[in-house]
């Protein structure tokens, strides 16, 4: 009896636990585990290229690290942030990030909107468009920022030379501290525009010709099929570029180094060059990965921010 | 069988790697950084001629001096650096040898006898090198003065329009304020920028700066090493400055480096520029810049006294010792006499007073003496572990104030109060 009952209970509880077994199973089976084999050399390079350097950082960051003292220990707690954070500069670098990063991703968003609107209807000649858009895209940011500085060098540069042809003063495009900071926001929009025509152009082409169809029978004008259709349909990958050109926007350090080293005073100074002048000139990698992981959390909360909003009007 | 394989196998590949070793050892490259000025381009020039000499190959990479720190920093912090021969800049000075990157010279110049009495003592200085250890070898000096339009001075209209608005005769300025007043003046009524100046932020304002401060009698620190930037003497300087900068200078002044002023002068659209004084040759060049050639003068910065400057050679640290005495080897042929002399010939900036002495340096450029004079009463930037991040300090005050805003008084204090944080670092 006791021998029956024992053996019961060992096939019940040999069978018991099955169902999750052949789940795990069913989840981690043959193809899975290729395709993870696949996978695994990808996923050790991006441990190690960022990974890594991501974990250093976060590291440096509450140590007392510094290129004239290079020991990670005593570790120094939230020291950094505090001592970043205090800097008055750092604020008025976070708010010219912020505002620099709406402005830019606004302006490539309303005027590539337009651009790929007006592209959706041309299609002879598109890719000849998208070929001559590509190319501020292929460009490094630096080389950008090194024409730009020429072209608009106030004394020898084009673009004054032009204005005078036509009768207009020269300005001062990098020199001024109310200009530079839009000099330097239009020189982006002009460069990270054409991503984002590339994007929505892509989005445009592979809407639905039904919906269009139907508002065009009920009498729909064009402005209407805009607001109505095109623009509710858009919305996710619009969203995304909006999200990916943030992220961008937000990071931006090459502009500055090369356009204007964050002046005229700090008029241009945003923070990742805050975080490199704390780094490299304060000798401070401690501090300046602190700032630079205040950065990462103003973008991740950004990001999240603008998914939220936009799951909440979905 | 399998183990006589085996063991063949291990001898001949030890065999090829120490025949590997060796060949590498006899093939030493020396890879610096420079900075692309003319002084780089002479020296670069004479390379296959220290190559034949000694079999060491030297390469160069040339750039931007903005660059420079950033990238010399992140190899010199590195297990081994990728540069073997640095080109030390004086406000690197302080700090590369407090973070113990740079190898100390001193037993090297002991064991080969180099004679380091050669060079001017404030060049040796300038480098911070102490009875703690030599660190740098003076290379090339760039202090600071005035070149300036003579033909504009002696324009005659223009002559009689500055006496007559000033009770005196248009000549070379004498004192800052003088100096300003005439930058001014040019800007009005000759139709040029009357000082082509370098006001982007960092090192280009806050070096140009040194020099109206000098020039007005003021210094950064006292005899005793107080900070006394923002005394009566930097107040003045502060107002000379951001008075050319808003009234005598060219537009676009506030983003303005180097290679814009010079580019400037060159076109013939400014009347000076307070610049390092090996300029002169490049300026002065019938071929490069047509419009100023023979018009140019050079002198002392008004007032006396200029921003002193200057490079000088290290080796770093973090590389092996083959590379270390191949460094040194071209660090004693580049600064000898016979190579100094013949790099001064083609615009060099010497470093060793013989050279500025020798009658066929003083023959060919005649300005030579005037260099000397530059040099010799050149005072110098603070030299410490954060004098790169000093001179941010400096520039961003600078920069916004002569942007219009704050006061000149606020920026001044904000800059020596930086300066004191700083030191006590």
């Amino acid at each position: 009896m006791l021998a029956k009952s024992t053996e019961t209970s060992i096939v019940a509880s040999s069978l018991e636990p099955a169902p999750r077994k052949l789940a795990w199973r069913a989840r981690f089976d043959r193809r899975s585990r290729t395709g993870w084999a696949f996978a695994l050399p990808g996923l050790l390079v991006l441990a190690i290229v960022m990974g890594f350097p991501l974990v250093y950082s976060a590291i440096l960051s509450f140590s007392s690290y510094t290129l004239m003292r290079p020991a990670l220990l005593p570790l120094v707690g939230f020291d950094n942030f505090v001592s970043v954070m205090s800097d008055p500069a750092f604020w008025a670098a976070t708010w010219l990030t912020v505002k620099y990063s709406i402005i830019t991703v606004m302006g490539e968003f309303v005027i590539g909107l337009g651009i790929a609107l007006m592209l959706n209807r041309t299609v002879k000649t598109r890719p000849l468009y998208f070929a001559l858009l590509t190319i501020p895209m292929a460009m490094s940011p630096v080389s950008v920022a090194l024409i730009w500085r020429m072209l608009l060098q106030p004394n020898l540069g084009i673009v004054n030379h032009l204005l005078n042809q036509i009768g207009l003063p020269a300005m001062d495009w990098l020199g001024s501290p109310e200009l530079a900071f839009w000099s330097m926001a239009a020189i982006d929009i002009w460069q990270q525009m054409s991503f984002v025509i590339l994007i929505l152009a892509a989005g445009l082409a592979s809407l639905p010709r039904d919906p269009y169809e139907a508002a065009e029978i009920d009498g729909a004008r064009l402005w209407q099929q805009f607001w109505y259709i095109t623009l509710p349909m858009l919305r996710p990958v619009a969203a995304i570029t909006v999200v990916i050109q943030l992220i961008n926007e937000l990071r931006t350090y090459d502009l500055p180094y090369v356009l204007t080293k964050g002046g005229p005073g700090t008029s241009t100074e945003v923070l990742s060059f805050f975080a490199y002048r704390k780094a490299f000139l304060g000798l401070s990698l401690n501090e300046g990965s602190s700032a630079a992981f205040i950065l990462l959390l103003i973008i991740l909360t950004m990001t999240v921010v603008f998914f939220w909003l936009l799951e909440r009007r979905r | 069988m399998a183990i006589k394989r085996t063991l063949l196998m291990v001898v001949s590949t030890v065999t090829l790697l120490s025949a590997a070793v060796q060949a590498q050892a006899q093939d030493v490259v020396l890879r610096a950084l420079m900075e692309d000025v003319p002084e780089t381009h002479i020296i670069e020039a004479m390379l296959p001629e220290f190559e034949k000499q000694t079999g060491i190959k030297v390469e160069f990479e040339k750039i931007g001096y903005s660059d420079m720190h950033d990238k010399l920093v992140s190899q010199l912090i590195a297990p081994q650096s990728y540069y073997n021969l640095l080109e030390v800049d004086f406000l690197w000075a302080g700090e590369f040898p407090t973070a113990g990157w740079l190898t100390n010279l001193q037993p090297l110049v002991d064991e080969s006898k180099y004679d380091m009495g050669a060079f001017i003592p404030s060049t040796v200085d300038l480098l911070g090198n102490s009875s703690k250890g030599l660190y740098a070898v003076p290379m090339y000096n760039y202090s600071m003065g005035l070149i300036y339009r003579k033909d504009l001075l002696k324009d005659a209209k223009l002559a009689a329009a500055y006496q007559q608005a000033n009770g005196k005769p248009l000549e070379a300025p004498k004192t800052l304020d003088e100096y300003v007043n005439i930058s001014k003046f040019m800007k009005q009524k000759a139709d040029v920028a009357g000082a082509a100046m370098q006001g982007q932020r960092g090192d280009p304002n806050s070096m140009e700066f040194s020099n109206y401060l000098f020039a007005a009698g003021g210094a950064y620190r006292d005899g005793k090493g107080e900070v006394i930037l923002d005394n009566a003497a930097g107040k003045k300087a502060l107002g000379l400055y951001l008075d050319n900068i808003r009234n005598g200078s060219q537009q676009g002044a506030l983003s303005a480096t180097l290679d814009d002023t010079m580019r400037l002068m060159c076109s013939g659209k400014a009347f000076s520029t307070v610049t390092y004084w090996w300029m002169l040759p490049q300026l002065d060049n019938a071929e490069k810049c047509p419009a100023v050639a023979g018009k140019l003068e050079l002198t002392t910065m008004p007032g006396g006294h200029g921003e002193s400057g200057g490079w000088g050679w290290g080796i770093p640290k973090n590389v092996s010792e083959q590379e270390q005495k191949a460094a040194w080897t071209f660090i004693q042929w580049v600064q000898s006499k016979p190579v100094a002399t013949a790099r001064a010939l083609q615009g060099h900036a010497p470093v060793r007073a013989d050279v500025y002495q020798d009658p066929q340096v003083l023959a060919k450029y005649p300005y030579y003496k005037a260099a000397a004079e530059i040099v010799a009463s050149a005072k110098s930037f603070p030299i410490f572990a954060y004098s790169a991040q000093y001179e941010d300090v400096l520039g961003a005050q600078l920069s916004t104030v002569a942007g219009g805003q704050g006061t000149p008084d606020a920026a001044l204090k904000a800059a020596a109060d930086g300066l004191t944080k700083l030191l006590k670092k």
